[in-house]
């Protein structure tokens, strides 16, 4: 063995990574080469200094704090999925179950509307009335039946039990803001009618209080 | 089958799955030997624990990264460990803690059977090997806490290491070299020999 090949094994000769007779050879080379033989006293004592930091870092383990922190991840990585992907599922089911709810009752109000003589009679004439314009006849129709409210123009027929009745005392001339037809000359009097509102807040119908004069005067 | 009979690649597939117990196994598996390797790399208690958490945040956030077909468990949170103090020591080249002993978790005699002044020796002792450890360019350093440290044979540090046996070799040799210039150094001692002459 030479000086090079004794840096390269000659140092592990206290391990188990050389032979026995390279340790041999690396003993024999080191009684004869004094250069060689301070290079491997010079590591065993960094070898001995060596032991002992590796002593003292042997048994190291991180914190618990690590393994805290880290499972606190986990859940938060996992469990948000399992809730979100749950609550989904209820919610698409629920939703689901409310709109066949609703259809259903809907369909069911409709058919017991439909075949109540009430709306039997009061839905044509009201069809009927919006179908006549143009609004003069309307009025007229209102004025005839009495109690039907006259559809105003572009209104959808509904029936009166569905929206809301007020009474309104009101100017004529303001009938005209409604669409209807008003006679200029007694446009400034004062009149009482039903004013017939939708659920959405839209006039749909108005009806004159049974008054000759103002049946008159709205001719 | 008990969760500590489990192979790490089938722990590692419950946890991916929100397993706590099979998560926990793993990392009491691994967590020791990945944080002393980050702690004699970085000298650092505060890194090494960073490191580790990092590695195994990883595998909770991306579990599907583990390909089985390219190593075991162990292997694969190495790798990442490995990058992981890499990547460190390239921010922080000469980062050194003062508080070692304080978070390490290193081990301790009993304090009633060492004297003062043996603790304060040994702990000076310490203190000199590990500055010259860190004083090592990080690949010398790796060879050396491989073998030097770890006690791993030429193959295993070169199978870690992810480069040939001749490399590690002669990465070790370089380091040694390195390491007893200044162990002598800190001790004040003149130089006897060196490796390089």
């Amino acid at each position: 063995m030479n000086c090079e090949e004794f840096q390269l094994i000659g140092l592990d000769a206290g391990t188990g990574r050389i032979t026995s007779a390279e340790k041999a050879a690396a003993a024999d080379h080191a009684s004869v080469c004094a250069k060689c033989a301070a290079l491997a006293d010079s590591w065993e004592a960094a070898r001995s200094e060596l032991s002992v930091f590796a002593e003292a870092t042997r048994t190291a383990q991180a914190p618990a704090r690590v393994q805290m922190r880290l499972l606190q991840e986990l859940r938060s990585q996992k469990r948000p999925h399992v809730v979100y992907r749950r609550a989904g599922i209820i919610a698409a089911w629920a939703l689901a179950t409310a709109a066949a709810i609703v259809g259903v009752v809907s369909w069911q109000s409709w058919r017991s509307r439909a075949n109540t003589p009430q709306a039997r009679a009061s839905v044509p004439a009201v069809i009927n009335s919006a179908q006549e314009s143009p609004v003069s006849d309307a009025v007229l129709v209102a004025d005839e039946d009495g109690g039907n409210f006259t559809p105003l123009p572009g209104a959808l027929p509904i029936d009166a039990d569905t929206g809301a009745v007020y009474e309104v005392r009101m100017q004529r001339a303001s009938l005209g803001a409604l669409g209807l037809p008003v006679n200029e000359e007694d446009a400034s009097d004062w009149i009482n009618v039903d004013l017939l509102v939708a659920e959405d807040g839209t006039p749909q119908g108005v009806r004159l209080h049974d008054d000759a004069n103002q049946l008159a005067s709205l001719q | 089958m008990k969760v500590s009979d489990e192979r790490d690649d089938v722990l590692l597939r419950y946890a991916a799955k929100g397993d706590e117990t099979a998560f926990t196994e793993l990392y009491r598996r691994h967590q020791a030997s990945l944080y002393r390797y980050a702690l004699r790399m970085t000298g650092s208690p505060w890194s090494a624990e960073e490191v580790v958490q990092d590695v195994f945040m990883t595998l909770i956030r991306q579990p599907k990264k583990y390909d089985a077909d390219r190593g075991e468990v162990g292997a694969f949170l190495f790798g990442i460990t490995r990058n992981r103090v890499m990547k460190h020591l390239e921010r922080s080249p000469r980062e050194l803690s003062l508080d070692e002993d304080a978070e390490s978790g290193s081990s301790r005699q009993p304090a009633d059977l060492l004297t003062p002044a043996f603790w304060a020796e040994r702990h000076e002792r310490v203190e000199q090997v590990r500055e010259a450890v860190m004083s090592l360019p990080p690949e010398f350093r790796e060879a050396v806490v491989l073998c030097e440290l770890e006690e791993l044979s030429y193959e295993e540090a070169a199978a870690k290491s992810g480069c040939p046996i001749g490399t590690i070799r002669s990465r070790l040799h370089r380091g040694r070299a390195l390491l007893m210039a200044r162990l002598e150094l800190l001790r004040d001692v003149p130089r006897r020999a060196s490796a390089g002459d």
